[in-house]
């Protein structure tokens, strides 16, 4: 039995196909037959275009899934970027012992305490009031959450240190967290100063060096200026 | 070497420090690592010296020592309660950080012991002490 | 003691003998001058100082002398001084009852021994009566 098939132009339209496999291989995602002609070659030009049609699709999904992945990879490394500089920043900011005032000095502590940092925070505070000589110590804690019984009885070792120095250092800003921990350590409480809020301290501080601030035409003097 | 070691030994027993008197008050300047003996007998030089001098208040000055440890942290804190009874107040002046932390550490917190900063410091809380004294004394 | 040494590969940089109460100060103040070998920080130089003032104090008041014995090397990970003192003296009858604070001997005075475990990093005791004792302390850096 033969067949007769009706197909017009057949060389160059296998030319064409061809040509538009070759370009879907060399990355053309668009390429297509797209034939017009109707008849018995049809069937397989329309065939292609809708594998290729697949494919690309395929490819097209394949490339956005891994642009995602990379994005989110970026976002993640620069996350971890920010997270390492906070870190070393925190640690700048924890150290520094501040003269705020005659006589006055301010330790501001933020973030998580472990047993090491409060060690040397305790360090570095008795180095400066024996350096500044300053007799009133704050350390404020408003930054720290809670703290384990190790570094509540180095904050606690911290201010009879302090004392044995000659000097008085007040804890402000202590957590109902903090608060429940250092009771539970059995400390005997009459020994150690604190206050609710950085200021409460400040006040009490200035206080205890007998500064007082008078206030005349909204400007503040001090008595060791002459008030007229 | 044991009669070498006599030999310092005795020496070092002959060791005094020196209790300068300033006005009212004892000043005795702590420069030398003390064995126990010389703690001891430094107790007792400065009790003798109260008695003598009829001294109000004695400043005790460590900033030289890099350690205290249990006997002359006791023999501090004693001194200052024996001078408190002969009616004399005692100020401990200048302890290293380092040794107020051990001192702690140990277990040793020195209640009621006075602690300045430093010499001017601690003259400061002698006469506001005895300044105080006075006021009441007067006082109708 | 040298087993222990040889054994951890540790150096034997000294050993001191207690005999007066003169040699508690040399020994003591040898004790932070190989602290400061180790580049220990001034705290903890204070620290092992003090442990060990302690420490020869016992062996001088309770047993008339012994010796120590100084090693540097490794320990946990961490370089450390390892202070030995040894004495043939009349031993501690009770040592769960002499590592409480508040606990003194006959003539008043406790001998020291939780105050100096403070201070150190790892703390170990042996003793039988009438044959001595032995006390090892380890500071790290």
């Amino acid at each position: 039995m033969s067949e007769t098939l009706k197909i017009r132009n057949i060389k160059g339209r296998i030319e064409k196909i061809e040509d538009i496999l070759s370009s879907v291989a060399a990355g053309d995602k668009d390429a297509r037959i797209a034939s017009k002609t109707e008849d018995d070659f049809t069937g397989i030009e329309s065939a292609i275009d809708l594998l290729i049609d697949d494919l690309t699709d395929e490819l097209k999904n394949r490339e956005k899934i891994q642009k995602e992945l990379q994005d989110k990879l970026d976002k993640i490394q620069e996350q971890q970027k920010t997270i390492i500089q906070q870190q070393e920043e925190l640690m700048e900011l924890s150290s520094p012992v501040t003269k705020v005032w005659d006589n006055i000095l301010i330790l501001p502590v933020i973030g998580t305490l472990d047993s090491q940092r409060t060690q040397i925070m305790m360090e570095n505070l008795l180095n400066k009031i024996v350096a500044t000589g300053c007799t009133i110590s704050i350390l404020d804690i408003t930054g720290v959450l809670t703290v384990d019984t190790q570094v509540a009885n180095h904050l606690l070792k911290t201010v009879t240190s302090a004392r044995l120095l000659g000097a008085e250092c007040i804890i402000s800003g202590i957590s109902p967290a903090i608060a429940q921990t250092i009771v539970h350590l059995g400390i005997d409480l009459t020994s150690i100063r604190t206050k609710a809020t950085l200021q409460d301290a400040m006040i009490y501080a200035m206080d205890q060096n007998k500064q007082r601030v008078y206030k005349k035409n909204k400007e503040i003097f001090y008595p060791d200026e002459k008030v007229e | 070497m044991k009669k070498w070691n006599e030999k310092i030994d005795l020496s070092l027993q002959e060791k005094r420090i020196p209790i300068i008197k300033i006005g009212d008050y004892l000043i005795v300047s702590i420069q030398i690592d003390m064995h126990d003996k010389l703690a001891i007998q430094l107790q007792s030089q400065i009790l003798e010296e109260i008695a003598k001098t009829g001294a109000r208040g004695v400043l005790i000055d460590i900033s030289v020592l890099e350690m205290v440890d249990s006997f002359i942290g006791r023999m501090l804190s004693g001194m200052a309660s024996m001078a408190s009874i002969m009616d004399a107040a005692v100020v401990i002046v200048g302890m290293q950080p380092a040794v107020a932390i051990t001192l702690v550490e140990l277990g040793l917190e020195m209640p009621g012991v006075d602690t300045a900063l430093n010499m001017e410091k601690g003259m400061e809380m002698l006469e506001k002490r005895l300044g105080n004294e006075n006021q009441n004394f007067y006082k109708t | 003691m040298t087993d222990l040494t040889v054994e951890n590969n540790w150096d034997r940089v000294a050993s001191y003998e207690i005999q007066t109460e003169n040699d508690i100060v040399t020994a003591r103040q040898y004790i932070r001058y190989h602290a400061k070998q180790i580049a220990m920080g001034i705290v903890d130089q204070t620290r092992i100082t003090t442990a060990s003032s302690e420490l020869f104090r016992n062996m001088y008041q309770y047993a008339g002398g012994g010796m120590v014995y100084v090693d540097i090397g490794n320990y946990s990970g961490h370089q450390a001084l390892i202070i030995t003192c040894v004495d043939s003296g009349p031993g501690i009858e009770n040592v769960e009852l002499a590592m409480h604070d508040g606990y003194s001997s006959g003539s008043g005075m406790g001998y020291g021994l939780p105050g100096a475990k403070r201070l150190v990093n790892e703390f170990s005791i042996e003793s039988e009566v009438n044959k001595g004792t032995k006390v090892r302390v380890i500071k790290w850096i």
